[in-house]
């Protein structure tokens, strides 16, 4: 008797077992998916028009600097659209391999929202903030290329905040502060110090 | 269809319908117990009293016995070195002004080598993503062996004593109307009372206070009946009872504590002659009692360990977060201060979770002359020091400061303090820089405050956690601050 309700135990502990991981699997199934189709829905078309030189602050950890460069972007006629161009190739110059400045893979720019005449709002993915390397440099150096950049092409922002998937929050990885407005004018003595 | 089981036959349908579910949810309870269970430490821990100073050390239970992490036990007492080796774990120990001490551990074994000899554990050494911890049970007495020192365990009170004797309070009723009780301390203390009517009671969690005499006496007094201490959770308890509103005034420099009864509804008038108290210390010397003067202005320098418990920051290697590697470096900027005579306290003893505003909130309410966050990462080299990115305000500190950009009244103090400890780790030949940053809860901070980053050395990430780098490093913002002591001024608690 013994013997045999051990067997039926063990082979329904086993199902049970099975079930579990088969739980588990689904969990994690569900979201990849998510974050996918947030990805995708975030994945804006390539920008059109005609390609325009535009000027990035590039980070780069080895040498901990922000270094002004040259290069040519498509850019659209909407303003916002266009701002949200050149941060994208910004992007794409962190998110290429080797990178000076590596952020987290599928990090992007879901749309920028210009608010009366000097307030830019950049809203990013969760890959952006979820997958950044964690550090007071780390996270200055990316907050700053972002907000020189945007201001270097549009001087007229001058006040920048930065979302993640639409929503405030604290840190970027723990370290620098999201909750506030940067002003531009402020972040120009990081650009200095950073050269 | 039936089959047997033993004498009786059971249809497979309630074995289907109560067997099968109830197998389910015992093996799904089984499961929970066994791989949550295992694996979640549990939330008590100890306090640690030393000469140096008074820790909280997070208690992890493993298969239901207590253990304790022997880095975070040590780091506070001396120098730590500590490598697993394959299932070895490998320990450098060298006491603040002590000899180095070597000892030696394996992962699932109770023995030991400490000091060259054999040692044997009340349970086995647990070697846990690279943390070794040993059982709470051998912990006293190991520690003494690896200090050198005497120790003494409060199982009760979780309070570890290391190298200190305990202070032992006394307790003597001067009868009268209305009747004192002093209560006596070898050095002064700074407990947190609590009154209620007819109760006090003095919290202390950093001074290893026990009672001289009984735990619980009993006066036989119209206006003071009855005195009480307890340890629980690290801490200890004097609850005085009477039957009116009880104050407390401080006395003797802090270490005499009078109870009497609180001005206001007088005291009920005892109808029987007083009695003898029950209790007196024997050989007591008679504090003369003084109304505590508001505290003098004094220099604290606040220490931020950055991060802790949930949030790990930065990992530096998949075995090294960035908590552990600026508590590390958070002790020996606390031991270089005090050696420059730089009274300094940390804002997290132990492994805790605090959020940023509660952190803001803490490093303000103590009201320090400085105020110092230390982070680590692995990108770049070197040390950055950081100052609050905010625009200049010609605010008073005096004045009301908005929370949210509270440093920018200070940022001229924060960058005198970080310029003097640019210049130490120049003078030390430290790759540094000084920057700006948007760094919470700097933003926050009512008093002058910097931020100190370090990176790794050299391409080797975990060279971040040597001794000889974090030295030189704590050396240096500790004698940056010693530097420019003089221009920063003092606060009144």
């Amino acid at each position: 008797m013994t013997r045999r309700i051990a067997v039926i135990f063990a082979v329904l502990l086993v199902i049970a077992l099975g079930l579990s991981i088969y739980a588990w699997y689904l969990k994690r199934k569900v979201a990849r998916d998510e974050q996918l189709a947030a990805q995708q829905q975030s994945a804006a078309p390539a920008a059109n028009g005609p390609p325009t030189p535009v000027t990035l602050f590039v980070a780069s950890d080895s040498d901990a600097t922000l270094r002004k460069s040259q290069m040519n972007v498509a850019l659209p006629e909407e303003q916002s659209e266009r701002a949200r161009a050149v941060l994208r190739a910004l992007f794409g110059a962190y998110l290429q391999s080797p990178s000076p400045h590596p952020i987290g893979a599928g990090a992007d720019v879901r749309d920028v929202y210009l608010l009366g005449d000097d307030t830019a709002v950049v809203d990013t993915n969760s890959a952006f903030a979820d997958k950044h390397p964690s550090g007071v440099l780390a996270e200055e150096l990316t907050v700053a290329s972002i907000i020189a950049t945007l201001n270097a092409n549009d001087g007229k922002i001058a006040r920048v905040k930065i979302l993640v998937n639409g929503q405030e929050r604290e840190t970027l990885a723990g370290h620098a502060d999201l909750q506030r407005f940067y002003l531009a004018s402020n972040i120009g003595q990081v650009v200095k110090d950073l050269q | 269809m039936t089959f047997g089981l033993g004498r009786s036959r059971y249809s497979l349908g309630v074995l289907s319908a109560v067997i099968l579910p109830a197998t389910v949810l015992l093996a799904a309870v089984f499961l929970h117990h066994v791989i949550l269970d295992a694996q979640t430490p549990s939330s008590t821990q100890i306090t640690v009293y030393s000469p140096q100073t008074t820790y909280s050390v997070p208690l992890l239970d493993i298969k239901g016995q207590s253990y304790v992490g022997l880095v975070e036990v040590l780091e506070p007492l001396g120098s730590v070195d500590a490598r697993p080796d394959g299932k070895k774990y490998k320990l450098h120990f060298t006491a603040a002004g002590g000899n180095p001490v070597e000892a030696q551990f394996t992962d699932g074994k109770d023995k030991a080598k400490v000091r060259g000899e054999n040692y044997k554990l009340s349970a086995n050494f647990v070697l846990q993503n690279g943390r070794g911890y040993v059982p709470l049970a051998t912990a006293t007495n190991l520690l003494a062996k690896l200090l050198s020192v005497q120790t003494e365990f409060h199982p009760a009170g979780r309070r570890l004593f290391v190298g200190t004797g305990v202070e032992r309070f006394t307790l003597e009723l001067r009868q009268g109307n209305p009747s004192r009780l002093l209560i006596g301390f070898p050095s002064a203390v700074n407990p947190t009372i609590a009154t209620e009517p007819g109760r006090v009671r003095f919290t202390f969690r950093r001074e290893p206070v026990v009672a001289a005499g009984a735990d619980n006496v009993t006066y036989n007094d119209p206006l003071i009946t009855g005195a009480s201490f307890s340890e629980h959770d690290g801490i200890a308890e004097l609850d005085i009872t009477g039957t009116a509103p009880l104050m407390a005034n401080f006395a003797d420099n802090g270490q005499t504590i009078i109870v009497t009864g609180a001005p206001g509804p007088p005291p009920p008038v005892a109808e029987q002659p007083p009695a003898p108290a029950t209790q007196s210390a024997p050989n007591a010397t008679a504090p003369t009692p003084q109304a505590r003067q508001p505290a003098a202005p004094r220099f604290l320098v606040l220490i931020d360990p950055a991060h802790g418990g949930n949030d790990i920051g930065a990992a530096i290697s998949p075995s090294l977060p960035e908590k552990d590697v600026v508590m590390a470096l958070a002790r020996r900027v606390l031991r270089e201060l005090a050696s420059r005579g730089i009274a300094a306290g940390l804002l997290r003893t132990s492994d805790a979770t605090i959020s940023l505003d509660q952190r803001a909130v803490s490093a303000n309410a103590a009201r320090p002359a400085l105020y110092v966050t230390l982070h680590a990462a692995n990108t770049g080299r070197g040390v950055h020091v950081f100052t609050a990115l905010l625009p200049a305000a010609n605010v008073s500190p005096q004045s009301f400061l908005p929370w949210d950009t509270a440093q920018a009244a200070f940022l001229d103090l924060s960058g005198t303090v970080a310029g003097s400890v640019a210049a130490e780790l120049d003078a030390r030949k430290l790759p540094n820089a000084t920057l700006l940053a948007p760094l919470r809860p700097m933003n926050n901070i009512a008093a002058p405050a910097i931020a100190v980053e370090i990176a790794p050395p050299s391409d080797k990430v975990d060279d971040i956690a040597s001794a000889s780098y974090q030295d030189q490093v704590a050396q240096s913002i500790a004698a940056g601050i010693a530097a420019v002591r003089a221009k920063l001024p003092e606060v009144r608690p």
